[in-house]
């Protein structure tokens, strides 16, 4: 920072200083409102204590993005690309025979050995729509999309191990500690609405490999966290009041509690004291706004069927749901993660059972987008932590036969809405499905065109901590503007 | 940065305002420190700078040696001459060829900077260390404020006070201040009759009487509860948890560390000793078991047990945290930045930190037992039971004596063998990884790392004559996990191994083996479905084997026979591979040759009830047919449910353990490479251990390791550590540091508040013995800490983020005195020390969304209400109202932790299930405290507050109550089910719970004041 952007900022303060002491006779400006840019949290002036924390306002991002909300939805475990998307009949011609060396290379494995014999698909693929796009008949209701879809056949990743891969997928390096994607778009955007988290996290499968990490703030302030949905009771933690306590008694412990606040504002003048009373109104507005949100009875039949959800039963499906309401009443970032694609055995069955868990939700959600006119500011991402191998994991010490294991060096992935391309289908792999031989998207370059269409140039979009400036995308990422219309 | 900085925390806008006001008075003198170091530091510290790989010209310039000495008639810089200046004409050259940096670079000077550079020169270039590396002296005290100051640190803040032309704040009324101070220095409120007992000595006629604040600090350093406190926010530190992390995130036991901390803290363990423990404790002379406890420091890294990982990858990721860790703890320094390339601000070299990595890298990771007393008693008690059960095991045979004899006979007949198994001596021992030595019995045990596929390759030159059949032994080991017989230590069974194939070959041919058996075999996974056994170990596909899982810390044995007897041979190899999908290689073992015509079989038998069956004799000693008889009695059917029961007597107990560091022998030394960007597969030249060039110089004569390495740390010479230390712990008495940016004190850190205060302390802690709690009682004696925090106006619009401590600070309190402060209040608190961790009751349906869906069973009775420190801290799913109040996850060094202000706070306050379960045994205690509103009331505000109420609170109170009964009567609120559960007067019980659950959320309960 220049010397006269220093000084520019303190003459700054001090006028908004003086500005508030007027305005508010008072004098006591909250330091926080100030940096966020607007003049809250002085005392007596319940205007003021009426704004949630300064630091989730609205902001204004690089240049003007076309995504403004993201639902991932995070097939954990590792779908099978060759099962789903890249079609590749060599392997069948080539099944029980092992691959050449000169293809694997040094690459290491989770559970198998280099020199294991290749298995050929399991699906029949079909093209369809105007894309004529080539997909599995593993999964029915995504053909219905291509044309709305950019179907990405050529990601790849570093890591190869579970953890690592969807730490890196989400932060951009495979140890827990870096912020993910989605704080890094609350940091940069700010939130829409002040009645439910700004970064909202649900699951539907299996617990996750990677655990909180996947969606912390790393060194961001915690306030950029994903906030878990839970599946079933109360979706919040702590969403409803103490049994017993009904919505009079809670509001007046709310009163009595703001009540006091305030008295001790008054009387210590520290503007912290604002903020606190502010977060205690987000509060009760988070009670009555999460039971309304999670209330499905105004959706019409056809949009439950659309989804083919049970309205009151957890499943992926409802999560689809959710995340579109929730879209709708100002989230901006919403993980949902489907554990359960980790097909070391029988890779058709694995499929089949996530196919029909989750293929007709993942499409009606891109169909409802669309039909509500919310496609073009939503984007919606598909995908796993990495690929899986076009060779098969077979092991009798452990049961296995008719697998495939991790394979980091090419898999698949697509995106609906928000900017990027609807029937592209980007990057080609080799004949084994083994390496990509055109269109490569590593991890980083996703991460960089998924914030380029939230508006944020990922080279500029950091914080400082540990006495450097951090990003997503660390030294890497190249926006791929190939997938955005 | 979007809309430069507004996004920054509190900490960065200060030195906003540092600088800005640093700068307005700079006038026109360069600093080198300031104006002069960032310049060369971003143009030309890549080429010339301390990375010698990378350096050009042999040209150094962050050091003042390369900026000034004379280099064959030229001078980088000649001071006070900038054209006789080789650096000012080169960065002033309109040469493309000659002009630095070089075009290519992208970073061209700016005129300003160059003009910069050319004043610096032309004022007498004068040169300066970065602050932080100069070692730290007591400065002389500034004049201002000896009326106010109680002791030096007033002093240095009340000259800055003033500077900043404001005054100190008035002291704080007595019960603020015990309050405070409790809150402080043992992380708990007062009683509200402590507190008033207190109050009244301190200020009986509105006179301070400092010798009375000092008595009652006196007595709170003292406290027990003052180690619980302190330990978690080293803890942080310390990245410490209970599993392991990564996907798995099983649980561990490391909680002995834990409470190492504790103890050592409430000793006031000297810093630089407490330092030296932990680092490498286990290398001091007669090293203490307390000592090798402490080593668990560096043994809190994660361990990555997902399926089909590369353990050494992982191990490499513990140690480049270990050496971050280490940067961040004692030194402030960022040397995280410097595992891919080195550090473009502070002078570390890429070399440097492989080499430091180098002291840390060469010890071995194993469990380290501790039995209690009680449970080394206890097996003493079993085993003499089971003695004494075996002995009278023969009376419990059911039938007459003749059957006994009969089938004991049968039985010795069907076992007997003439089998003379011979213990070969291997002449030498090869392997992939693991480090082989040979033991005293013939046996040979395997140390050091392991690796997904261990191979081992076992030659004999001494061979006997005639070989039939080889025995392998899997022995246990108490220096292995779970005592062996295997390496597994993570994802599979721990302690155990996974044979993939047996090889035997005679003079370079390999032999051919016809059949195997084994004593024991059972596989972890699907085991009836999926078998292991020795005859998979000769299948040729290494992928089936052979492993012991359930049974560790016994020995077990495999029988190999050969299809044509190996006769005179030479030489003989035996090749072992091990491995899953996971590290498995057998940790202890002993090969065994036999010629017996008949092929033997491997038995589940003693190995002295083996040898007596091996000798094949016609007739038995008594004492041989004694233990024969017990070998037939434990296993026999008739004798089954005694067998069983000494069976379970005799069973190795699970002892406590915890993990520690152990140093490698010299003659398996782990070499340290230098990696290639940082990247585990990029290992380059092999490193040595070595410190950091800029800094003090290591003792000649000292030991280049661990403990060499520890005792450099904390040298008196060293400029940073002291600096650190005092730094961070005045930062958890005033909300923040005097240099702000606590993990970094290097040069992109801020720049301190106040450089005097800062080098006065760290002297001073040092001169005191490294005493922490002299260092507490220093900070808390002075009038700056007794300073009331009301905010004024003036205070507010002169010193808005109070820089100069002009009042004292308020600040959210950390998660765990939070919880164990409403704990307190409300009575429940359990002070019981130490030992496993607990888990009090949270949500259902917080660790869900964890790997494998874990059960949060909350613990019972008053383990639900320790004190914080010992909750269960689980890495991936971490306690959800500490994670709500920005506890870390221990994922990683924290040396600060956020304090937000959320509406997830809000709701855990008024609705999470242990506070509503804190709050009624409150509720209850008002209730049977009085029979009066107003006086039950009051002891609800008093417990949780110290302070009383104002009048006007008072009535908010009471309308609160009253309205509460109110809805109880119209039905709005069910009291009976607010209420604590099995007492009489539900209602009006409910009616207090929901008080003192209100007054548990305010901002006053959860902020130092």
């Amino acid at each position: 920072m220049t010397q006269r952007n220093v000084q520019a900022t303190a003459n700054l303060m001090a006028r908004r200083q003086f500005l508030d002491q007027c305005r508010l006779g008072v004098g006591r400006a909250a330091l926080a409102g100030l940096l966020g840019g607007s003049l809250p949290g002085a005392a007596r002036e319940s205007r003021a204590e009426g704004k949630a924390s300064r630091i989730l306002a609205p902001k204004k991002p690089h240049f003007t993005g076309k995504a403004k909300a993201v639902i991932h939805l995070f097939m954990a475990g590792a779908p099978s690309q060759l099962e789903l998307f890249d079609y590749k009949p060599m392997l069948a011609k080539l099944e029980g025979k092992s691959l050449p060396p000169s293809i694997i290379g040094d690459q290491r494995y989770a559970f198998i050995r280099s020199d294991a014999a290749v298995l050929g698909p399991r699906f029949k693929f079909t093209r369809h729509g105007e894309s004529a796009a080539e997909v599995s008949d593993a999964a029915p209701h995504f053909s219905k999309i291509v044309d709305d879809v950019c179907l990405v056949r050529s990601v790849t990743t570093d890591q190869f191990n579970h953890a690592p891969a969807q730490i890196m997928l989400n932060t951009g390096f495979s140890q827990p500690g870096r912020p993910s994607l989605g704080s890094w778009v609350i940091y940069g955007l700010g939130s829409e609405t002040e009645n439910l988290p700004a970064y909202v996290v649900m699951s539907s499968g299996g617990g996750l490999s990677g655990g909180a990490a996947l969606w912390s703030s790393g060194f961001l302030p915690t306030v950029y966290t994903g906030v878990p949905f839970r599946s079933s009771g109360p979706p919040i933690l702590n969403v409803t009041s103490p049994k017993g306590v009904g919505k009079q008694a809670q509001d007046d412990t709310y009163d009595l509690v703001n009540g006091l606040n305030r008295q001790r504002l008054a009387d210590v003048g520290d503007p912290e004291i604002a903020t606190r009373i502010a977060s205690f109104e987000m509060a009760a507005r988070l009670q009555t706004s999460a039971p309304e949100l999670m209330d499905l009875s105004n959706e019409s039949k056809e949009t439950i069927e659309l989804y083919g959800c049970k309205p009151e039963k957890p499943s992926f499906a409802r999560t689809c749901l959710l995340a579109r309401r929730m879209v709708q009443r100002g989230v901006r970032f919403v993980n949902i993660y489907h554990q359960g694609w980790d097909a070391h055995s029988d890779v058709k069955g694995n499929v089949k059972r996530n196919c029909k868990t989750t293929d007709q939700a993942s499409a009606a959600l891109v169909q409802d987008l669309k039909r509500l006119g919310m496609l073009d500011e939503t984007l919606v991402v598909w995908g796993g932590e990495f690929g899986r191998t076009p060779m098969v994991e077979t092991n009798p010490a452990l049961g296995r036969a008719r697998g495939r294991d991790h394979h980091p060096q090419a898999f698949s992935m697509w995106m609906a809405g928000g900017g990027f391309k609807g029937g592209l289908q980007h990057g080609q792999t080799d004949e084994f499905g083994f390496h990509i031989v055109d269109g490569k998207v590593h991890v980083y370059d996703l991460q960089a065109t998924l914030l380029h269409s939230l508006g944020f140039d990922h080279e500029r979009l950091t914080f400082r901590y540990a006495g450097r400036d951090f990003r997503l995308t660390d030294v890497h990422g190249e926006v791929r503007s190939e997938l955005l219309s | 940065m979007i809309e430069s900085s507004t996004l920054r925390v509190t900490s960065s806008f200060l030195a906003l305002l540092l600088l800005a006001t640093c700068r307005s008075t700079a006038a026109q003198e360069i600093d080198f420190n300031r104006d002069v170091r960032p310049i060369l530091s971003d143009r030309c510290f890549r080429c010339h700078g301390p990375d010698r790989d990378a350096r050009e010209a042999d040209l150094r310039l962050d050091q003042r040696e390369g900026l000034f000495s004379d280099r064959d008639g030229s001078l980088a810089v000649k001071p006070g001459s900038p054209d006789e200046s080789d650096l000012y004409e080169r960065i002033s050259s309109e040469d493309p060829d000659t002009i630095m940096p070089p075009i290519e670079t992208k970073k061209p000077l700016s005129k300003k900077e160059i003009e910069t550079l050319r004043r610096w020169i032309e004022q007498g270039a004068k040169w300066s260390q970065h602050w932080a590396f100069v070692r730290p002296t007591k400065q002389k005290l500034p004049e201002s404020g000896r009326e106010w100051a109680t002791n030096e640190i007033d002093r240095f803040v009340h000259d800055r006070i003033v500077k900043a032309g404001l005054a100190p704040s008035k002291r704080a009324d007595a019960l603020t201040l015990v309050r405070r101070l409790h809150l402080d220095l043992i992380g708990l409120p007062p009683t509200p009759e402590v507190a008033d007992a207190w109050a009244q000595r301190l200020a009986p006629d509105g006179q301070f009487q400092i010798a009375v604040w000092e008595q009652l600090v006196d007595e709170l350093l003292k406290s027990k509860e003052y180690g619980p406190r302190w330990a978690r926010r080293w803890l942080d530190l310390a990245r410490y948890a209970d599993t392991n992390g990564y996907e798995k995130d099983r649980d561990r036991s490391i909680w002995p560390y834990r409470d190492y901390v504790i103890r050592a803290i409430n000793e006031d363990m000297p810093f630089d000793r407490f330092a030296i423990e932990q680092l490498a404790g286990d290398m001091l002379p007669n090293a203490t078991q307390r000592q090798r406890i402490a080593t668990g420091f560096h043994r809190n890294t994660m361990l990555n047990e997902e399926g089909g990982i590369d353990p050494l990858e992982f191990r490499f990721h513990a140690m480049t945290d270990r050496v971050s860790t280490t940067g961040t703890t004692w030194l402030g320094l960022t040397l995280g930045c410097v595992q891919c390339h080195t550090h473009k601000y502070d002078p570390i070299s890429q070399r440097e930190y492989y080499q430091l990595m180098a002291f840390l890298n060469n010890a071995d990771e194993p469990y380290l037992e501790i039995p209690t007393d009680a449970q080394k008693q206890q097996r003493k008690n079993n085993l003499a039971r089971a003695a004494e059960l075996q002995n009278k095991l023969k009376q419990a045979w059911p039938a007459d004596k003749a059957a006994f004899n009969d089938e004991f006979e049968a039985w010795w007949k069907a076992n007997r063998a003439n089998n003379r198994w011979t213990v070969l001596e291997a002449s030498t021992l090869k392997s992939n990884l693991p480090h082989l030595a040979k033991q005293p019995d013939g046996s040979i045990f395997a140390s050091g790392d392991s690796a997904k596929h261990d191979t081992y390759r076992i030659s004999y030159s001494n061979v006997p004559r005639q070989i039939t059949a080889i025995r392998l032994e899997a022995l246990p080991d108490e220096r292995l996990p779970a005592r062996g017989p295997g390496m597994t230590y993570y994802e599979g069974t721990i302690g155990d191994f996974f044979l993939g194939e047996l090889k035997i070959k005679a003079d370079s041919v390999e032999r051919k083996i016809a059949d195997a058996s084994q004593s024991y075999a059972k596989n972890r996974y699907a085991n009836e479905r999926n078998p292991v056994s020795a005859k998979l170990a000769i299948d040729g596909d290494l992928q089936t084997g052979w492993s012991v899982h359930e049974r560790q810390g016994e020995r077990h044995s495999a029988v190999f026979i050969l299809a044509e007897p190996i006769e005179n041979a030479k030489q003989l190899e035996i090749q072992l591979d091990f491995g899953r999908h996971f590290g498995s290689a057998l940790g202890r073992f002993r090969i065994a040759a036999t010629d017996a015509d008949k092929p033997p079989v491997a038995r589940d038998q003693p190995f002295e009830v083996e040898q007596i069956l091996d000798r094949g004799d016609d007739s038995l000693s008594p004492e041989n047919r004694k233990r024969l008889e017990l070998a037939f009695l434990m296993q026999a059917k008739q004798t089954k449910p005694q067998a069983a029961a000494i069976r379970k007597l005799l069973k190795r107990p699970a002892v406590r353990t915890t993990l520690v560091m152990s140093e490698r022998p010299d003659e398996n030394r782990r070499p340290t490479h230098i990696h290639h960007r940082g990247e585990y597969l990029q290992p380059k030249d092999r490193v040595e251990p070595g410190v950091l060039d800029f800094m003090h110089d290591y003792e000649e004569k000292a030991e280049r390791n661990r403990l060499g390495f520890a005792r450099w740390l904390v040298s008196k010479e060293n400029p940073l550590t002291a600096r650190v230390t005092v730094n961070r712990h005045w930062a958890a008495f005033f909300g923040r540091g005097i240099v702000t940016t606590q993990d970094d004190l290097g040069l992109q850190g801020q720049p301190p508040t106040h450089p005097k205060l800062l080098d006065w302390l760290a002297v001073d802690f040092m001169q005191q013995g490294w005493s922490l709690k002299t260092l507490h009682k220093t900070i808390v004696m002075s009038s700056t800490y007794r300073q009331s925090s009301r905010v004024t106006e003036q205070g507010l619009a002169k010193d808005p983020s109070n820089t100069w401590w002009g009042r004292a600070p308020r600040f959210r309190l950390e998660a765990e005195v939070i919880r164990d402060s409403v704990l307190f209040s409300s009575g429940r608190l359990s002070l019981k020390a130490f030992g496993p961790p607990v888990r009090p009751p949270q949500p259902a349906g917080v660790t869900e969304s964890a790997y494998g869906r874990p059960k949060w069973n909350a613990s019972r009775g008053e383990d639900r209400f320790r004190r914080s420190v010992y909750t269960f801290a689980k890495r991936t799913a971490p306690f959800a109202m500490f994670n709500t109040f920005d506890a870390p996850t221990g994922e990683s060094c924290t040396a600060r932790r956020n304090q937000s202000n959320t509406a997830l706070q809000a709701l855990t306050l008024l609705n999470d299930v242990m506070f509503v379960e804190i709050a009624q045994h409150l509720g209850d205690a008002a209730f049977v405290y009085s029979d009066r509103d107003a006086k039950r009331a009051e002891f609800i505000f008093r417990r949780i507050l110290t302070r009383p109420p104002s009048k006007s609170e008072r009535s908010r109170l009471i309308a609160f109550v009253e309205l509460q009964r109110e809805r109880i009567e119209d039905g709005s609120l069910d009291g009976t089910k607010v209420a604590s559960t099995g007492q009489a007067n539900a209602k009006e019980r409910a009616t207090w719970t929901l008080l003192a659950r209100a007054l548990f959320a305010l901002d006053e309960n959860i902020t130092r004041n």
